[in-house]
């Protein structure tokens, strides 16, 4: 009888200690990792700004909350409140990429030029005058 | 003649008001909110706010990316993305508004601006009005405070299981930048 009692008790204790451990898990889940993860879409500045222009539910559809790759030249860099900024944008085009970087980019962004080529890995966050990536990364 | 008429006239109108600026805009505004309730703190911060003022008329205009705001946790991110503010189907929350007492920011008389206007989140739009501390200079205007606004406004919903996490009550802080528009 005893017995019974204390492999109930085993039981019950690690049943509360998983799910305890589970919740801990559940709620300290990382966010999306932009440097592991694999980017879902890969765009030219030209082409997403196109889409969002052309047709803002179904771009927002396609890209919002995903790892996208913009290639696009660089048109400004800038920092607001502390974090790196580089506008990427078609040329001719009033629309622009602002890709909003990670700290860890701020070294790579010292060297980078006006007017040149290079692919940005980020969050797509929506259109307001400007597609906006969030957590960006420098690929290339 | 007639066409020289309409360019001179054309001129008239908007020459005047090229050469004097009245249009500020910041692409990169920030605006976070804040939930205090004694079970957990919650903070969310958004970098990417696009605000217009237009110093003549005394307009403000201002639109937010829900998804763009960011939390500490993932978690609570995602909670806030998808069931309270349900941002894939609001994607965007906007205020236009109208500085009440713009003739005494400008004269530098008062710099607690009155701005009354609309706020739209989670597609239900409200009248608010909010103090802001406002600095107008030419090559800077600056907005900056806090107000708070009801969650149930909104009809966000707060499921009973989280409701001792989140506030009834959430704070608004934002700090706009806003430089001379061409």
């Amino acid at each position: 009888m005893k017995r019974i009692i204390n492999i109930a008790g085993i039981v019950v204790v690690a049943g509360v200690l998983i799910t305890l451990f589970i919740f801990v898990r559940l709620y300290n889940k990382p966010h999306t990792d932009v440097h592991s993860s694999r980017p879902i879409h890969q765009v030219t500045g030209k082409s997403i700004v196109d889409e969002f222009k052309n047709n803002e539910d179904k771009a927002n559809d396609t890209y919002l909350d995903k790892v996208v790759e913009v290639e696009g030249t660089v048109k400004n860099i800038d920092t607001a409140n502390g974090n790196g900024i580089i506008t990427l944008g078609p040329d001719g085009y009033m629309e622009s990429i602002i890709c909003n970087m990670e700290p860890t980019e701020n070294r790579k962004m010292l060297s980078l030029k006006k007017g040149q080529k290079i692919k940005i890995k980020g969050i797509c966050t929506g259109f307001l005058m400007d597609v906006i990536l969030i957590r960006g990364i420098i690929v290339k | 003649m007639r066409l020289k008429l309409i360019l001179l006239l054309f001129i008239v109108c908007f020459g005047s008001s090229l050469s004097a600026q009245e249009k500020y805009l910041t692409k990169q505004g920030y605006i976070s909110f804040y939930s205090h309730t004694s079970v957990e703190d919650i903070k969310a911060e958004n970098n990417q706010v696009l605000s217009i003022v237009d110093i003549s008329t005394g307009g403000v205009a201002i639109t937010i990316l829900m998804k763009s705001f960011v939390f500490e946790k993932a978690l609570m991110q995602e909670h806030f993305n998808e069931n309270y503010v349900e941002s894939d189907r609001f994607p965007k929350a906007s205020f236009s508004g109208k500085i009440m007492n713009l003739e005494e920011i400008i004269s530098g008389d008062n710099t607690i601006a009155r701005i009354k206007g609309k706020l739209t989140i989670h597609g239900i739009t409200k009248p608010v009005e909010i103090e802001s501390k406002m600095i107008v200079e030419e090559s800077e205007v600056t907005l900056q405070g806090k107000f708070k606004i009801y969650v149930a406004d909104y009809n966000i919903k707060i499921p009973r299981i989280v409701r001792n996490n989140i506030a009834e009550e959430v704070e608004v802080s934002f700090n706009l930048k806003h430089q001379p528009y061409k």
